[in-house]
C-alpha cells in the first residue's frame, strides 16, 4: 500500500501502477473517472511492454493501416482490459485529447476500437502507448478477416428476414379475408382490392428477401446444376406471375401468400445456417495473422527489427521467450525449452541446445537464445505448411447431398409436365388462355413448401438439438454427409487423451506444508508442473502464494527457489541427482520430486490421461458399424497402449502433418466418407482433406477454423452423439422428402387434369408443409443413453 | 362499408407497419444496434463534457482541414 498527500487529501494506492494512472488522469482533467468508474474494481496497470516500435514499421502499416483518400489513416484495434462503460469513455476521452487523433470509436460489446488518425502529428506507436499508459493495452486486428464478413453477411440476411416476416405476417390477415370470402360470398370489388395489396406486400419479400434464391439460382445455372434455390426460385417466381395473372384477369384465386410463405421459411432455414456458416479461406488469413512480420537480428552486435522478408540464409536471429518461431534455423546461442504442440501435438516441451534444429511454428518458451537461419521465411516449415492447407482446402472433396439430387431430378421433371399439359391442353381445347392457367397451376401446386422445407425443416431441427448438446454443425449439410460416412480417423492427444500431464499418483514421504509445493510449481508454465498446480488446486481448498526468492529454472529439469531460509527444489531425477537426492526412479510414467532442504518430502507420477468416457463411446461408435482409426505424431509405444486401452485395433504412429493427410487421403481412394476429429495445427490439413472435419473447442485456431464441427465440452461422447443426430436428422430428411414426393404423386395428376381449385391448392398446400414439420419435430424426441 | 374504406383502412395500416420496418432497417444499417450498451452509456454520461469533447474533435477536424488547404496553396502556383 502506498499513502501519498496530495490537494489536502490523503490517498491510498495498491501499487505504482495505480499511482502512475491517476496522476496521469489528474493531469489531463480525467479525475472524474473514478466516479463513473462506480463500484467496478480496477486490475492494477501490467507493466510497460517495449515493442512500441514495432508499430510504425512498414510492414506492420502495410497489413493492418488503411489510408483514406485525405491522407487519414485507420487501424481497427483490440483493446484490451475493459470491464465497464467507464473504461470505454476513458479511453475514448484520452485518445481525443491526443493531438492528431482525428476519430476514436470504441464498441463496448466486443472491445473493437476504429482509430482514424493524422500521420503528420502522431504516430501509431504514440497512440498504442497512450493507451498503455492508462493501463490497458491494444493490438491490431485485420477487419477483412472472416468474423467481419461474416457479421456482414448476417446483418443482410437479418433484414432480409425482417422484411420477409413483415410481409407474410400481413398477407396472412389479408388471406384470412380472401378465405372467408371464397367460403361466404365476396364482392370481386373487395376482391380486386385484397389481391392488390397483397401484390403490393409480396413484391418487396420476392425481389428483396428472394433475391438470394435468385442468386443461388442463376450460379447453380452458370454451373449447369438445378439446386434447392432453383426450385424455390422458379416456385415462388412462378406462383408469383400466376397470381398477377389472375388478379389483372380477374379469373381464378391469387396465392401471394404462398409466394411470401415459401420464402419466409426457407430463408429462415438459410439464416440460421449463415449463422455459423464458415470461409475456408480465411483460415489462411489466420495462420499468416498469427505469425510475427518482424523478427530481431544481429549483425555485428547490432540488434534490429527486420520484416521476415527480408531475412537471408546465414542471419543470426535472436528469439525472446514467448516468441514464435517463423523461420527455420539451427541454435548457436543459450539453451532453452520449445513448445512444438503445433507441429507435434505433442504438449511436452522440447530442450534444445547448441546445433539442435529450430522449427517455424514452435514457440520459445523460457529464454533468450540466438539461431542462425537456415531457410528464408518463403521456404520455412511454417510457410509450406500454410501451402499445404490451401491445397488441401480447395480440393476438399463434396459429398453430393440427397436433397439437392433429388430436387435437382424433381424440378426438371415437374417442369417437363408443366410444358406437356400446357401443350396437351391447348392441342385438346384450342383455348390458349386456360392452357397457360393449368400449365402454371402444375408448377405452383408441385413446387410447394413441402419439398422445399423437407431438408431445412429437419436440418434446423438436427442442428438446434446438437447445439444444445454443445455440438455446433457449421452447415446443414454436414448432417448428411456425416450420415453417410462409415469411418471416423481420430488424433490421439487432445482428442482421445487430455492433452497434458496429470497426476496419477502422489507419494507422500514426510508431511511438508503444501503451499510451498504451490508456490514452486506456481513460478514455472512447464505442462508438468501445470499438472501438479491443478492437482493441488483441486484437493487443496485454501492455498496461498508465499514470494519466494531466488526463483531459478533450470531447462528441463526443474525449479529451485528459497522460502524463509528453506531451500525448496522441484524437477525430475536428474535434477534430484544433481543436488544429491537419491530417488526411486522406476516408472514408465512422468515424474515429479519436491524436496525441502534436501530431503524428499513428495514423489508425483503424472500422465497424458485419456478422457472420461471415450471408451463406451469408441464401443458404442463401432456398434453402429463404424470403422475406427487413430492416427497420432506420436511414437508407436504410447500410441499403442492408449489404442489397447480403449479398444482400437487400428492405429497409425509417428505421422506428420502432411503424412496424416495422406492417410485420409488414402482412405478416400478406398472410397470410404471420412470424418476426422482433431485438435492442434499438426491436425489441420488431415482435418481440410477429411469430409467432414471435428475440431474440438479449445483446440488451435486454426483447427477449428478449418473444421465443419465443432465440440464444445471436447467429450468422446460427443463424436457418438453427433453421429446419432446427424443419422437421425438425415433419416427425418428422406421420410420428408417421401412424403412430398408422394403428396406430388397425387396432387400433379389432378393439376395436369385441371382439377385444382384453390380449395384443394390451399388445404393440401398448408397440410402438407404441416406434415413435414410435424415429422421435423420428431427428431426431438431422439434419446440418449445417458439421459434420465 | 364501401371499397374506398376497405382501401384507407389496408393502405394506412400497411404504410405504418411499412414506416416502422423502414426504421428498424435503417438502424441495422448504420449499425445502432452493433453496441448494445451504447444507447445506455449514452445517456448517462451525456452532459456538458461530451458536448465540450465533441466541439474539440470537429475543431480539430477544421483545423486539419485549414492546414491543408494552406498547405495546398503553399506550394501551388501563385495567384
Amino acid at each position: 500500500m502506498i499513502t501519498e498527500e496530495h490537494h489536502g487529501q490523503t490517498l491510498h494506492f495498491c501499487c505504482r501502477g495505480c499511482q502512475g494512472v491517476y496522476h496521469l488522469l489528474e493531469d489531463e482533467g480525467l479525475g472524474n473517472f473514478y466516479e463513473k468508474l462506480g463500484d467496478t474494481k480496477l486490475n492494477p496497470p501490467s507493466a510497460q511492454q517495449g515493442d512500441l516500435e514495432k508499430f510504425d514499421l512498414e510492414g506492420f502499416e502495410k497489413r493492418y493501416v488503411t489510408v483514406h483518400d485525405d491522407g487519414l489513416h485507420e487501424i481497427n484495434l483490440i483493446i484490451e482490459g475493459i470491464h465497464c462503460s467507464a473504461c470505454v469513455w476513458l479511453n475514448e476521452k484520452v485518445l481525443h485529447k491526443l493531438e492528431g487523433v482525428m476519430e476514436a470509436t470504441i464498441n463496448y460489446t466486443n472491445n473493437k476500437a476504429k482509430v482514424i488518425w493524422d500521420p503528420e502529428e502522431v504516430k501509431l506507436s504514440k497512440i498504442i502507448e497512450t493507451i498503455r499508459s492508462i493501463g490497458y493495452n491494444a493490438y491490431p486486428y485485420d477487419p477483412k478477416l472472416q468474423e467481419e464478413r461474416a457479421v456482414k453477411t448476417r446483418k443482410s440476411y437479418y433484414m432480409r428476414i425482417l422484411v420477409a416476416v413483415f410481409g407474410s405476417m400481413n398477407i396472412m390477415w389479408l388471406a384470412v379475408a380472401h378465405y372467408a370470402g371464397y367460403f361466404g360470398g365476396i364482392e370481386q370489388s373487395f376482391k380486386d382490392i385484397l389481391n392488390v395489396a397483397e401484390f403490393i406486400l409480396a413484391t418487396p419479400v420476392l425481389f428483396y428477401s428472394g433475391w438470394i434464391f435468385f442468386r443461388g439460382a442463376f450460379y447453380g445455372y452458370k454451373n449447369k446444376t438445378v439446386n434447392m434455390d432453383t426450385l424455390v426460385a422458379s416456385g415462388a417466381l412462378s406462383a408469383y406471375l400466376y397470381s398477377i395473372y389472375a388478379m389483372v384477369t380477374q379469373r381464378g384465386e391469387v396465392y401471394f401468400d404462398s409466394v411470401t410463405m415459401i420464402i419466409t421459411f426457407v430463408l429462415v432455414g438459410k439464416y440460421l445456417e449463415v449463422l455459423s456458416k464458415k470461409h475456408a479461406v480465411d483460415t489462411l488469413d489466420h495462420i499468416i495473422g498469427s505469425t510475427p512480420t518482424e523478427v530481431t537480428t544481429i549483425k555485428e552486435s547490432v540488434k534490429s527489427l527486420v520484416s521476415i522478408d527480408n531475412v537471408i540464409i546465414g542471419d543470426i536471429i535472436e528469439l525472446k521467450p514467448g516468441e514464435r518461431v517463423v523461420i527455420d534455423g539451427i541454435l548457436t546461442r543459450g539453451a532453452a525449452s520449445f513448445d512444438e504442440s503445433s507441429l507435434t501435438g505433442e504438449s511436452e516441451p522440447v530442450y534444445k541446445e547448441q546445433g539442435d534444429e529450430i522449427l517455424s511454428g514452435s514457440i520459445c518458451l523460457d529464454s533468450t537464445i540466438h539461431y542462425e537461419a537456415t531457410k528464408d521465411a518463403s521456404s520455412s516449415l511454417l510457410t509450406s505448411i500454410a501451402h499445404l492447407l490451401e491445397e488441401s482446402i480447395t480440393k476438399k472433396p463434396r459429398i453430393e447431398q440427397l436433397a439437392n439430387t433429388i430436387s435437382g431430378y424433381f424440378s426438371t421433371v415437374i417442369l417437363i409436365i408443366a410444358l406437356l399439359t400446357f401443350a396437351g391442353w391447348f392441342y385438346a381445347t384450342g383455348d390458349f388462355e386456360q392452357a397457360l392457367i393449368i400449365g402454371i397451376s402444375v408448377i405452383v401446386i408441385a413446387c410447394p413448401c413441402a419439398l422445399g422445407l423437407a431438408t431445412p425443416m429437419a436440418s434446423l431441427v438436427g442442428i438446434s438439438m446438437s447445439a444444445k448438446r454443445n455440438i455446433l454443425f457449421k452447415e446443414a449439410t454436414f448432417l448428411e454427409t456425416m450420415a453417410k460416412s462409415r469411418l471416423l480417423a481420430l488424433d490421439k492427444t487432445g482428442t482421445i487423451t487430455e492433452g497434458r500431464p496429470s497426476v496419477l499418483t502422489e507419494k507422500i514421504l514426510e508431511p511438508f506444508d503444501f503451499n510451498l509445493l504451490y508456490a514452486l510449481v506456481n513460478t514455472s508454465s512447464h505442462p508438468v508442473s501445470k499438472g501438479i498446480l491443478s492437482r493441488l488446486k483441486s484437493k487443496h481448498k485454501k492455498l496461498q502464494n508465499y514470494e519466494l526468492e531466488d526463483i531459478k529454472t533450470i531447462q528441463a529439469k526443474g525449479v529451485k527457489a528459497s522460502f524463509q531460509g528453506k531451500k525448496l527444489t522441484g524437477g525430475n531425477a536428474s535434477f534430484m541427482h544433481s543436488a544429491g537426492i537419491v530417488v526411486e526412479e522406476q516408472s514408465e510414467h512422468t515424474l515429479f520430486y519436491f524436496a525441502i532442504d534436501d530431503r524428499l518430502v513428495a514423489r508425483y507420477e503424472l500422465s497424458d490421461t485419456i478422457k472420461e468416457e471415450a471408451k463406451e463411446a469408441i464401443r458404442m461408435i463401432k456398434q453402429m458399424g463404424i470403422r475406427v482409426v487413430m492416427l497420432t505424431g506420436d511414437h508407436e509405444q504410447s500410441a499403442k497402449k492408449v489404442a489397447d486401452a480403449i479398444g482400437i485395433s487400428e492405429y497409425y504412429a509417428r505421422l506428420l502433418p502432411d503424412e496424416k493427410a495422406k492417410k485420409i487421403d488414402e482412405l478416400h481412394q478406398a472410397g470410404e466418407i471420412v470424418v476426422m476429429a482433431g485438435d492442434g495445427i499438426n491436425d489441420t490439413i488431415a482435418l481440410a482433406s477429411s469430409d467432414i472435419a471435428i475440431a474440438m473447442g479449445n483446440g488451435a485456431d486454426v483447427a477449428i477454423s478449418v473444421s465443419d464441427v465443432v465440440l464444445l465440452d471436447e467429450s468422446p461422447m460427443s463424436l457418438y452423439e453427433s453421429y446419432r443426430l446427424s443419422r437421425r436428422t438425415f433419416q427425418a430428411v428422406k421420410e420428408n422428402l417421401t412424403f412430398s414426393l408422394l403428396y406430388n404423386v397425387i396432387a400433379v395428376p389432378l393439376a395436369v387434369a385441371g382439377f385444382v381449385n384453390p380449395l384443394v391448392a390451399a388445404l393440401s398446400m398448408s397440410l402438407s408443409s404441416l406434415v413435414v414439420v410435424g415429422n421435423s419435430m420428431r427428431i426431438k424426441t431422439l434419446k440418449f443413453k445417458k439421459e434420465k | 362499408m364501401s371499397e374506398g374504406i376497405v382501401i384507407v383502412m389496408i393502405g394506412v395500416s400497411t404504410l405504418l407497419g411499412a414506416l416502422g420496418l423502414i426504421g428498424l432497417l435503417w438502424g441495422i444499417k448504420t449499425g445502432q444496434f452493433d453496441d448494445q450498451s451504447k444507447f445506455i452509456d449514452g445517456a448517462r454520461f451525456d452532459g456538458e463534457d461530451a458536448l465540450r469533447d465533441a466541439v474539440m474533435m470537429e475543431e480539430k477536424k477544421r483545423k486539419r482541414q485549414e492546414k491543408k488547404k494552406k498547405d495546398e496553396k503553399a506550394y501551388g502556383p501563385p495567384d
